[in-house]
């Protein structure tokens, strides 16, 4: 696994010139890109968690009285915040599971020669592209009650029209959708450059041993994909915690309260009810739910990539 | 099963997924080709009026201040773009090449900017910037949206730097190339693409921002095209038309250049993510 961290060994092996200068150099060539982290986002996280701790208004934002775990047990008994930790979970799972699920489709579809494969391929990074706002406009626009093409489409098939952004029972399903939509090519382009690396034997091999198509990739394809959509499952956990613009755009965290993600709480609470320390106390628990669902995973991955090796 | 059913299969299986994953596209498309009197009739047009194309683009481009809007956002992505390529260049560089004390800690470092909420790193952002007067200033967003975008490049030039293999730059030095001009004269022309691929992910990220620019930007003159556009989600005052004609105009040079460097831009995300 890190065999190209390895590749440096060239360098490092001690030399006769070896001196204080080698060693330093590294700490120089990161010195730009670590001061400005730690400035740029080390230092208003910092930030953060203390406002956490206080009770900030935007108004007066250096007028915020320290007052301890307030903000924190304040949150955890108000049902609004759990229900939007509650919203947070099954947005993220959906749209997840959907994008593993419809990117490693299209990736196994698209994988191979057949006519049509570059447009095929092309068409289906678009979603990727496309910037988020552009895509909050367009869904927007076919999601409209009225005048959308999707009710349109429904009524024409007997199906009547609903109210995707403005019925609660429905704005959750429509944002996850759009979301799935806008992501699931990432998923898609990393499967099938993964894909490429299963040697073609194996799948010659399966397919004398009379395994069909489902079959040889259940067998043959996936445990090669294992380790890959593992990262790829986290990397979608992590943005999908903190996605903002496709909710915010869509439905500002509404009809009441149905899209309410944690991330759109926060923003909420710091920009329109002027809470700057409440606020900050969601944003951390957002990010302690993100930090638990890494660790887990690196505790995931070393296990099954262990058995996967015996 | 037989292969012609496989394969028949599968080309209908492509034929439903394009059909969904394009459809967006091009409705953003059609919708920019109709008057708001037809998007509005109770009829559906399914087919684009590709005669009123130019038209709807250009009342687009005068209706709306679209053109300043843009010329925002490049200043905003080039300047992400240089300033984030100037630092993981450098940084790629020592993680791809060095193991020095406090490496993993810098590689976790960059990658914990993955998981954190720019909502939650608005305000006290917010508080820093008003301090050094970098609100409604364009310079500012370069400087909060290069903390997301430079780590993303790091990623990418250090993949593209572990398939250098060191011989090359050690035969460089016996050669006489000084060590300070290994990385800019060596190392950067062989992985040229990925640095454009960099380049193109960095630049994007700056084009598409929204959250910091919709908070640190009030004077609408200073409004990026993702405000700008934003601005008219749920407005129904500005034609529809107009509104999806300039968004298409947003959307195009994204797509474009992604679709020059999707592959390499894959591998480096997914490698750097593997191995910190």
């Amino acid at each position: 696994m890190d065999i190209p961290a390895k590749a440096g060994t060239g360098v490092e092996a001690p030399k006769p010139r070896a001196h204080r200068g080698r060693r330093l150099a590294p700490y120089l060539f990161i010195a730009a890109a670590a001061v400005y982290l730690l400035l740029l986002t080390g230092a208003p996280l910092l930030d953060g968690v203390w406002l956490s701790f206080t009770d900030t208004q935007l108004l007066n934002p250096t007028g915020g009285v320290y007052t301890g775990t307030g903000n924190y047990s304040s949150l955890f008994s108000d049902s609004a915040f759990v229900h939007s930790l509650l919203i947070t979970v099954i947005y993220s799972a959906a749209t997840v599971i959907g994008a593993l699920v419809v990117g490693t489709t299209a990736a196994v579809a698209i994988n191979g020669a057949f006519r049509g494969r570059a447009l095929a391929r092309a068409i289906l990074t678009f979603p990727w592209a496309v910037p988020t706002v552009a895509a909050a406009l367009i869904f927007a626009w076919i999601y409209n009650k009225d005048s959308g093409v999707l009710n349109h489409a429904l009524s024409g098939a007997g199906l009547g029209g609903r109210g995707w952004l403005v019925d609660p029972t429905w704005s959750l399903f429509a944002v996850t959708l759009a979301s799935v939509w806008k992501v699931f090519p990432f998923v898609m382009l990393v499967v099938l450059a993964a894909l490429q690396s299963v040697p073609d034997e194996l799948y010659e091999a399966a397919r004398v041993d009379g395994a069909d198509a489902l079959n040889r990739f259940r067998t043959v394809a996936l445990p090669f994909l294992m380790p890959t959509l593992r990262v790829t499952a986290l990397l979608m956990t992590i943005w999908s915690f903190r996605r903002f613009e496709v909710i915010w755009l869509l439905t500002q965290g509404g009809p009441v309260d149905s899209t309410n993600a944690l991330v759109i709480n926060v923003y909420r609470e710091a920009f329109v009810n002027s809470d700057l320390g409440r606020s900050a106390a969601m944003g951390v628990v957002g990010l302690v739910l993100s930090t638990i669902v890494t660790v887990i995973f690196f505790y995931v991955d070393r296990g099954a990539a262990r058995k996967e090796a015996l | 099963m037989t292969s012609r059913l496989g394969s028949v299969m599968r080309g209908l299986g492509v034929t439903v997924l394009v059909a969904l994953a394009g459809f967006p596209i091009y409705w953003l498309f059609t919708t920019a080709t109709h008057t708001t009197g037809e998007l509005f009739g109770g009829h559906v047009h399914l087919l684009p009026d590709l005669g009123r194309f130019a038209t709807s683009m250009r009342d687009a481009a005068s209706g709306v201040p679209m053109l300043r809007w843009l010329t925002n956002s490049a200043v905003v992505a080039f300047g992400t773009t240089l300033l984030s390529l100037a630092m993981a260049i450098l940084a790629a560089y020592a993680l791809s090449r060095y193991r020095f004390r406090g490496k993993g800690v810098f590689g976790f470092a960059l990658f914990a900017t993955q998981m954190l909420p720019e909502a939650l790193l608005v305000v006290p952002l917010y508080s820093i910037f008003l301090t050094f007067g970098l609100l409604d200033n364009l310079g500012g967003l370069v400087l909060s949206d290069t903390a997301f975008a430079m780590p993303v490049a790091v990623w990418i030039l250090k993949s593209a730097m572990d398939g250098v293999p060191p011989e090359i730059e050690e035969s460089a030095r016996v050669d006489g190339c000084p060590r300070y001009a290994i990385l800019p004269q060596i190392v950067l022309p062989l992985i040229a693409p990925s640095i454009a691929a960099a380049a193109v992910i960095t630049f994007f990220d700056g084009w598409n921002e929204y959250l910091f620019a919709n908070t640190f930007i009030t004077d609408e003159r200073k409004w990026p095209a993702s405000k700008g556009l934003a601005s008219f989600v749920g407005e129904f005052v500005t034609p529809l038309n107009h509104v999806m004609a300039a968004a298409l105009i947003f959307t195009l040079p994204a797509i474009v250049f992604f679709l020059f460097v999707q592959r390499r831009i894959v591998s480096g995300l997914t490698a750097g993510s593997v191995k910190g």
